[in-house]
């Protein structure tokens, strides 16, 4: 197994997922850990704003953002775009959540998510992970083929399965 | 400023004043004195027309900063779940951050405004407060020791954390 399948290798179900830091949308340094506090998380890797699956696959996340603005969870995107790219794409999606930004590639080499096919861009390989709040990785999507990405139900669930084991009054209280 | 509760004590008042935990005179955009704006960490409520604040907002060194202070007009009450404030904390999620933002409240269930604290070349962008499309905005001029500067909300939650926390504390007590 190479170097780079062995770090992929660990951002497997139950293990941790590392708490990096990159700047956000707009510049400011943003710990995953400090993002994600005490909610479920969805965290994505994308290509970039060029390409079309990577729009149509937020184009349905900016959609699923409708239940989770009001489910406590939290959407997290990374690339390797610039702050004022990410922040541009952003805008134009009509995305609220954090965009992170890693354009010299540190936490991607660290991960081990880069897309070795694409040598032009040199970006992340398409990725999500649903997280618990301590990090510890639910499931682990691999999007290189667009159809390996979770569908908005399959996210669902992921919520609520998250949710059910870390919501202590999960089971309504009742008299 | 932070500590064990998610929301301090805020009010717009003619002096700053004695006991409070920061304070700082105000002047609006024309320069006139606009009396002093207050905070408080403490349980019990220093004055009648006091709000509750995101703690995180306030900061006894903190920098000058203008800022758009959102408060209803007198006698009228909204639902914090009213579609317009909720609409306003989508649109504030979706717009770059500014340096502090926290919703008012005074109870569990209403809308008492906002206060949105900008620094450099933000402060042009605090026209655009979506706050300020339900109720009137005072843009006040804020001199140093009372506002900080908080991390943006993760987004896209719009809910509160409890009805007692002003939006957007980011967390249930269990996780602080």
């Amino acid at each position: 197994m190479s170097a780079l399948a062995t770090k992929r290798a660990v951002l497997a179900p139950g293990a941790r997922f590392p708490d990096v830091a990159l700047r956000d949308h707009a510049g400011n340094e943003r710990w995953l850990s400090e993002l994600v506090v005490g909610d479920p998380v969805v965290l994505q890797f994308y290509r970039g704003f060029w390409c079309p699956k990577e729009q149509a696959f937020l184009r349905r996340l900016v959609r699923l953002q409708d239940e989770a603005e009001v489910a406590y969870c939290r959407f997290i995107s990374v690339s390797v775009d610039e702050p004022r790219v990410a922040a541009a794409f952003r805008a134009g999606l009509g995305a609220r959540w954090t965009f992170l930004c890693d354009p010299d590639r540190v936490v991607l080499e660290r991960l081990g998510l880069r897309e070795t096919t694409d040598t032009v861009n040199d970006p992340y390989v398409p990725a999500v992970f649903t997280l618990f709040p301590d990090l510890e990785i639910h499931r682990a999507y691999d999007g290189y083929w667009y159809w390996g990405r979770p569908t908005d139900e399959e996210l669902r669930q992921d919520m609520r399965a998250i949710s059910r084991r870390i919501r202590p009054d999960w089971s309504a209280p009742t008299p | 400023m932070s500590g064990a509760s998610s929301w301090c004590w805020f009010a717009h008042v003619e002096e700053p004043p004695d006991g409070a935990t920061a304070a700082a005179r105000v002047r609006d955009r024309d320069g006139h004195p606009a009396g002093a704006l207050a905070a408080w960490v403490q349980r019990a409520k220093p004055l009648r027309d006091a709000r509750r604040v995101d703690v995180r907002a306030i900061d006894p060194a903190g920098a000058p900063a203008t800022i758009s202070l959102v408060l209803p007009p007198p006698g009228v009450r909204l639902p914090f779940d009213d579609l317009a404030v909720q609409q306003a904390r989508r649109d504030a999620l979706a717009a770059p951050p500014f340096d502090v933002l926290s919703t008012l409240l005074r109870d569990a269930s209403h809308f008492e405004g906002a206060v949105t604290v900008a620094r450099g070349a933000n402060v042009r962008r605090l026209a655009e407060d979506p706050f300020a499309r339900i109720f009137p905005a005072l843009v006040l001029e804020v001199e140093a020791g009372l506002f900080g500067r908080m991390p943006a909300p993760a987004g896209p939650t719009i809910e509160r954390y409890g009805s007692a926390q002003p939006w957007p504390w980011d967390r249930f007590p269990t996780a602080a």
